[in-house]
């Protein structure tokens, strides 16, 4: 009878680190029964690993530092679980600010300022004022009328959908077709019980690049606004900027869903 | 997968990838600024990231790679002093006790090779042939950096040799 082979070096920390098929384990685990130094050696190599990660264990726990979160903020937002929530909506909300207190000293001092608002916005907003006093013809195409979203679509040039809003108390009343700086536009209109307005203005956007939320106002009027190409959009209303912000954020959520 | 899904994904890793960079270097703030880096690159390129691939081999050899650029640069300036000790020194809380400081600075007896791969399976669980990507190794060379750096850290925390020095490692536990 042949003498066991002996177990090779590598074998033990395959076998420690689960690298071994059932097979080439059942073989290693046999031959380490009749060999008491190998499983020792083995017992230190489990017991390093178990060594390293109790000592650096406590990094799991560690909240996540500012600077990691405001640039987990500024890709565009949709979050998953609840603590992410919490650091995204800070870090959006700060970022907002900041850009709306930027845009507002930078405005009209320097053409092509880098926190200036794209035209869209101006135009979203510009659109939103002209259409919010219509009581007869606040809309184009009706929200019942089913060809509301082909046609916007078609005209366009993009996949147009219009979040339902009804879970937040808005209804949606229905949607034009704007002019802007020579490109087609959509716009749909919703109402709330108390017959107040909010505006979501879609347009095609190729040029610039994606952003996170940014808000902007003009007259007490603001719009939260971002890019997700192909398509830019700018929520606009004369509310709080809270209220306007989870108003965006349930848009948000629903456009990226489909 | 939409952007802000991956972005999800990318921002779930972060507390392994912090876990990993703070035993690589010794050291709380040069590991976040190494997460921070991480960090913007991935996100700058989530598009690159391949429907289907684990997020967590991708981001480890973005570390990887920014880690490496970061010391051929360091390395060029004069030497730095004390890199392993200050650090671990400076951010060790008291309740750590010796003998996590002594598995600190065990690893950082290792060569930076051999502590990459102890690190990535001992800690991070990583299997050979997802470290052996990260890595951009073979891996055979993972086994043989493994083998050689566990062997390097088994003397160093005393394993074959004083019985104390094992004694203390486990209370470790």
């Amino acid at each position: 009878m042949t003498a066991p082979r002996r177990i090779s070096e590598l074998e033990l920390h395959a076998l420690v680190d689960g690298e071994l098929t059932a097979e080439e384990r059942a073989e290693v685990e046999a031959l380490l029964a009749a060999s008491p130094t190998e499983q020792a050696l083995a017992r230190d190599f489990r017991d390093l690993n178990q060594a390293l990660r109790a000592r650096y264990a406590g990094r799991l726990e560690e909240p996540m530092p500012g600077p990691m979160q405001e640039v987990l903020a500024r890709v565009p937002r949709r979050r998953s679980t609840r603590g992410m929530r919490r650091w995204s909506f800070a870090a959006a909300l700060l970022i907002a600010v900041t850009a709306g207190l930027a845009g507002y000293f930078v405005r009209g001092l320097v053409a092509g300022a880098p926190r200036s608002e794209p035209s869209f916005v101006l135009n979203a907003i510009g659109a939103h004022s002209v259409y919010l006093p219509e009581v007869r013809h606040p809309v184009e195409v009706k929200a019942d009328e089913e060809h509301l979203i082909r046609w916007l679509t078609r005209r366009v040039g993009a996949p147009i959908r219009a979040p339902s809003l009804v879970d937040r108390g808005w209804k949606l009343m229905g949607g034009r077709l704007l002019p802007d700086l020579g490109l087609p536009a959509a716009q749909f209109m919703y109402e709330d019980a108390a017959g107040r307005r909010l505006t979501l203005y879609i347009r095609k956007e190729t040029g610039l690049n994606n952003t996170s939320f940014q808000f902007a106002e003009r007259d007490g009027l603001g719009s939260f606004y971002w890019i997700d190409r192909p398509l830019a959009y700018a929520l606009a209303g004369r509310l709080s900027r809270e209220e306007l912000m989870t108003l965006a954020d349930t848009v948000y959520a629903q456009l990226e869903q489909r | 997968m939409g952007v802000a899904s991956r972005r999800d994904a990318v921002a779930a890793e972060i507390p392994r990838l912090r876990r990993y960079a703070r035993a690589l270097t010794g050291d709380d703030g040069e590991a976040d600024d190494l997460i921070q880096d991480t960090l913007e690159r991935a996100l700058a390129r989530l598009d690159q990231w391949r429907d289907g691939e684990n997020p967590r081999k991708w981001l480890f050899s973005i570390l990887h790679n920014l880690h490496v650029d970061g010391l051929r640069r360091k390395s060029r300036r004069p030497p730095h002093v004390g890199l392993d000790n200050v650090g671990v020194e400076h951010s060790a809380p008291a309740a750590d006790g010796a003998s996590g400081r002594d598995l600190d600075r065990a690893l950082h007896l290792l060569s930076g090779e051999q502590r990459r791969v102890v690190l990535l399976v001992g800690l991070e669980g990583l299997s050979y042939a997802e470290t052996a990507e990260v890595l951009a190794i073979p891996v055979g060379t993972v086994m043989s950096r493994l083998a050689r750096g566990r062997d390097r850290l088994r003397s160093l925390m005393d394993y074959d040799g004083d019985k104390n020095g094992r004694a203390a490692l486990r209370r470790v536990k």
